[in-house]
């Protein structure tokens, strides 16, 4: 065999994937109590439910992998760059403040904080003495996320306690839509990162392999570097701000992808979409069947259903 | 028609100046190696001449065109590098790791054609890597993740390859093979630039000879020119004793004491 050693996945992978999300979208849309007029049901909350778990799930999952390649980390997540501080400490304050904003504004404020974290992360990494490497990057990163958190606590300590029933069921995450305003917001800012990253998955390669080698083969690092950044920034961030700061759908999908399809992101970006897809659909109709008619946080399910699984595969790695 | 032809004014990383005044021309099938103590500049110059990570005035000309007027997917086909720092675990199979050097050659998302895999292989069978194309990069020892790497390089199909120490963490075998084939690499044609601390080794393999010291160039000619006592004992800073074996042309090079 002339390819051996090339892992790319073959075309069954990809069909199997493909009907996983099919298969669990009508499940979705068709599960769970129903009322009368039972096509309202289904149009206006169950189907821009559906299209929400894919986009957030596939923007969550490609940030991660974007973040895994140029950090050459595997620990690496939107998280890591202060994202979810960011999103939830704006977003925590405009829910604390009190002002009845729509919808759409309390969206775009959590995404505007997460680009502003991821701003400032990379502002203090080139200016670190470290200059801007990954290492500076990570460590900024999570300092922010530290200092966005320790803030949020503080408002929480001093708002009411309604208030702060708010701010703590957002941050568990939450999928539920009323019509298509949500999946509308989220889907431009989805088809713009990904489409951008997934024209960079070959330097993305390059960039795993290390920066010089990356830049011998032609690739301008700084500026693609810059341009991936802001790709992942916006996937995560947007998707923040829609359903919350949802488990780590950008840790584990890259990583139980990386299984069945190799360490090759030009295979590995597209199965990241589709497995967060799959992962975040899957949670989400748990979390409404689990204890229906009411519904668990989808943060809670996410975590209980990834993290043993994600453990089971480690251990059985070994 | 030289493969490189340069005349580096000031090279440094921000306002630090780390080399000034170098004047160096490589012809096709040349083989060129840079030697001087740790810390002179040997891996500065060469990423000079890549214009990469430095700060470079200067004029580099590859192949007699202007470098600074090329793409950096053009110059790509015609350079290819082997640094020290690289990322040790990767997770790719050798075979992956080998057919990333084709990138020049890809645009945006695009598999990987017949004719790459064809030049990967011929490249890990030059490097004598093929029987590793499966492994894990991350799980290779240092010496063979050198050799894929290299393969990879020569997956690019250069006129010119810069290698920064190669050999410096292969065993007496595996250096050897690396010179050997670099004879090989230079005799069909591709130009060679080496950093190395391997002057004995080495030695019987180099054209020519950039001693590099003090943040400029001490010395430049052929091997026999440039590896005196004079020259070397100064550069290093330590007694040498250097003979040359008259049978097969090798390099004895032994340090006596600190001067």
């Amino acid at each position: 065999m002339k390819t051996e050693g090339v892992r790319k996945p073959r075309i069954d992978f990809w069909a199997l994937m493909f009907c996983l999300i099919i298969i669990i979208s009508i499940i979705s849309i068709f599960s769970g109590p129903i009322s009368n007029p039972e096509w309202w049901v289904l149009l206006k909350l169950r189907m821009p439910r559906v299209v929400l778990a894919l986009l957030s799930g596939s923007a969550l999952a490609v940030s991660g992998c974007i973040l895994q390649s140029i950090l050459r980390n595997d620990l690496a997540t939107p998280y890591t760059l202060g994202i979810s501080a960011g999103a939830g400490l704006v977003a925590g304050v405009v829910i604390i403040s009190g002002l009845m904003v729509p919808a759409i504004v309390l969206i775009s404020a959590g995404t505007a904080g997460a680009m502003v974290a991821v701003a400032c992360v990379y502002a203090i990494s080139v200016f670190s003495r470290h200059g801007r490497s990954a290492s500076a990057i990570l460590l900024a990163g999570v300092t922010m996320n530290l200092i966005g958190a320790a803030l949020l606590l503080m408002f929480e300590y001093f708002s009411s306690a309604s208030r702060l029933i708010e701010i703590v069921r957002w941050m568990m995450g939450d999928l539920s839509v009323i019509g298509w305003s949500k999946p509308l917001f989220l889907l431009p800012a989805v088809l713009a990162g990904i489409l951008v990253a997934g024209f960079r998955t070959g330097i993305l390669n390059q960039i795993a392999q290390g920066e010089d080698i990356a830049a011998s083969r032609g690739v301008a690092v700084k500026r693609e570097i810059n341009i991936l950044l802001v790709a992942a920034a916006l996937l995560a961030g947007a998707s923040v701000g829609v359903i919350g700061p949802v488990g780590f759908v950008g840790l584990i999908v890259p990583h139980i992808m990386r299984r069945y399809t190799g360490s090759d992101y030009r295979y590995l970006l597209p199965a990241s979409a589709i497995g967060g897809m799959i992962l975040v659909l899957f949670a989400d109709l748990v979390s409404r069947l689990v204890i229906s008619p009411a519904e668990l946080p989808i943060g809670i399910v996410m975590s209980l259903l990834g993290g043993p699984f994600f453990l089971f595969l480690l251990i059985k790695r070994n | 028609m030289h493969a490189l032809k340069m005349k580096i004014d000031s090279v440094g990383y921000g306002e630090k100046t780390v080399l000034t005044g170098i004047e160096l021309s490589v012809a096709r099938g040349e083989i060129c190696g840079f030697i001087g103590p740790n810390g002179s500049g040997k891996s500065t110059l060469l990423k000079a001449i890549l214009d990469i990570g430095v700060n470079v005035t200067g004029s580099v000309y590859l192949n007699g065109i202007l470098s600074s007027e090329m793409t950096d997917r053009q110059r790509a086909r015609i350079v290819s590098y082997l640094p020290q720092n690289f990322n040790p675990s990767s997770e790719l199979t050798v075979m992956e790791t080998v057919l990333l050097g084709r990138h020049p050659y890809h645009r945006g998302w695009e598999p990987d054609s017949p004719e790459d895999i064809e030049i990967a292989l011929a490249c890990m069978r030059e490097t004598e890597v093929s029987d590793l194309r499966e492994r894990i990069f991350s799980e290779l020892s240092g010496g063979e993740k050198k050799l894929v790497l290299l393969a990879s390089a020569l997956a690019q199909e250069p006129d010119l390859l810069l290698l920064d120490e190669p050999g410096s963490s292969l065993d007496f075998k595996h250096q050897l093979h690396l010179w050997t084939l670099l004879r090989r690499l230079s005799d069909r044609g591709i130009s060679i630039l080496v950093s190395t601390h391997e002057v004995a080794v080495g030695g019987k393999y180099l054209d020519s000879v950039l001693v590099i010291a003090d943040g400029g160039c001490r010395a430049q000619g052929k091997p026999e020119e440039v590896f005196v006592p004079e020259i070397l004992n100064e550069v290093f800073d330590v007694n040498l004793n250097i003979t040359r074996d008259s049978v097969t042309g090798s390099w004895i090079i032994l340090p006596g004491d600190t001067v």
